[in-house]
């Protein structure tokens, strides 16, 4: 590389928030009755994405709370350029409009309430809706930004050594010149803290965030404990070990690596938003799919997604760069790796070129090139479960 | 294909680490490169490692602390050399029961 790393990409402003690298219509289903019609109204509004949440309705009391903020995270997502609301009541339709107040972006909503409970004048009525909200946001142009208005989310899975010596490090090095910037990041996953959860409450800004570290890991350990689980006792497990990982600081070490060195300014619980810059500690489940939306519930614009033995998993809202540092990896999958880091296991040397590169990139899928994940639709958003519903 | 097994490389993540990772095998006696921070230095395998697995940069006390990335990964359980295989038989974690002492 013989010039400086791109700074600038091309997104959609919005009167309030992050830019958007994307702008599409949002079908958010907030109850599993609509769930059926739902579907049928997000595959035919060409270009909208479908987001559901089939169990939402019997999650009641304090467990609900998270879950109304994820999906008013969701809706709030900077990707978003209109929102349609499908539920069966329309009171909890109307709840949500309320909870995203005003934001600037179209928003409407169509309920069972709203056409005698016949499910196809609720497709057909969502459908027209939907329809005019795309027209409208199809007018918005994308404009020059600055690359310190994005929020990152880092994330790991089916890793291999390559993503804790290459890939996970790079992620890291990437996200201290985001910070640096006056960016933002979210790291997720707290059981893959466990470990090194004392490194990450070193680098906390205040104590407050220290002492939430700390609980959050805790908190999981009991939770498994009480499921019969012992997160310390088999961990790393016996392939762990055999492909060269040793104790748990050690495993943790490749994976807390995502998040490079900079103090941790902000923690977030699952649903929470992170509006400002800095890098955030979001309290987490580590299955992927749960994961990551939750980070991108938080409003992070573009997933850096890192994989040893390949994952085609990606968010739907947030467009997925999919990395590896595993060259057979990489050379198997020629239709999953937007990003291949394997140059820096040999050449530690080429490290900074290669966190240029990784920018460089990440500028061009923020101002519309499209990522394997996206083209492959290999996307689905999950919101993580809370409680026992009624 | 074959051919000469390639000479052993082993990652060093940060400077201040006393432990590097193999990027492939190294027999007993082969010179090992190290790359990463503190590039061009080497150390001689004493036994043989595996691909991946982690090699001693300096000779370090039984409980002395181990670090990668910077980080501490665990204390010595038995003394180590440089050059030494390091894993879990010489390798434990903070987070193990310590070892038993009279009166506990």
């Amino acid at each position: 590389m013989t010039h400086p790393p791109a700074r600038q990409f091309l997104g959609y402003r919005r009167a309030s928030g992050r830019p958007g690298v994307r702008n599409f219509l949002l079908v958010l289903n907030v109850t599993g009755l609509t769930t059926v019609p739902a579907r049928r109204v997000a595959a035919e509004l060409i270009g909208s994405r479908l987001v559901t949440m089939d169990h939402g309705t019997a999650i009641t009391g304090r467990h609900d709370g998270p879950v109304h903020a994820t999906l008013a995270g969701l809706a709030l997502h900077p990707n978003v350029g209109a929102v349609l609301v499908l539920s069966a009541l329309r009171g909890k339709a109307e709840a949500l409009l309320a909870q995203l107040g005003d934001s600037g972006r179209p928003v409407a909503a169509v309920s069972l309430d709203d056409t005698g409970r016949d499910a196809h004048a609720f497709r057909a009525a969502a459908v027209q809706t939907g329809a005019q909200l795309t027209v409208e946001i199809s007018r918005q142009r994308r404009e020059p930004c600055a690359w310190n208005e994005l929020m990152i989310a880092l994330e790991c899975g089916m890793s291999d050594p390559t993503s804790g010596l290459a890939a996970n490090p790079l992620l890291g090095h990437l996200t201290d010149r985001l910070i640096d910037a006056g960016g933002a990041a979210i790291f997720g996953e707290t059981t893959e803290w466990l470990g090194c959860e004392h490194h990450l409450m070193q680098r906390a800004a205040i104590p407050a965030i220290a002492a939430r570290i700390g609980a959050a890991v805790a908190r999981r350990v009991a939770l498994a404990g009480e499921a019969g689980l012992d997160l310390l006792g088999n961990n790393p497990n016996a392939a762990n070990i055999a492909s060269g990982l040793t104790t748990i600081e050690d495993k943790a070490i490749g994976s807390v690596a995502k998040s490079g060195q900079r103090p941790i300014t902000a923690f977030l619980e699952y649903g929470e938003r992170l509006t400002g810059p800095g890098l955030a500690a979001q309290d987490g489940p580590s299955y992927t799919p749960e994961s990551l939306t939750g980070l991108v519930a938080a409003g992070a614009q573009v997933v850096l997604f890192t994989t040893g033995c390949g994952n085609a998993y990606v968010s739907r809202m947030a467009p997925t760069i999919k990395i590896t540092g595993n060259a057979e990896t990489a050379d198997s999958l020629p239709a999953q790796f937007d990003f291949c880091c394997s140059d820096v296991l040999r050449h530690p040397s080429r490290m900074a070129a290669t966190v240029d590169a990784l920018q460089d990139q990440l500028l061009e899928v923020a101002s519309g090139a499209l990522t394997y994940g996206e083209i492959l639709g290999e996307d689905e958003e999950v919101i993580s479960r809370f409680g026992e519903t009624l | 294909m074959s051919g000469p097994a390639p000479a052993p490389v082993a990652v060093r993540l940060h400077a201040a680490d006393s432990v590097a990772v193999l990027l492939h095998d190294a027999a007993p006696g082969a010179t090992v490169t190290i790359t990463g921070d503190g590039a061009g230095a080497t150390v001689v395998a004493t036994g043989d490692i595996p691909r991946h697995h982690k090699i001693a940069l300096t000779d370090l006390a039984e409980g002395a602390t181990m670090i990668r990335n910077a980080i501490a990964i665990g204390r010595a359980s038995a003394p180590v050399a440089a050059g030494d295989w390091v894993h879990v038989h010489n390798l434990v974690s903070a987070h193990a029961a310590p070892p038993s002492r009279d009166g506990d």
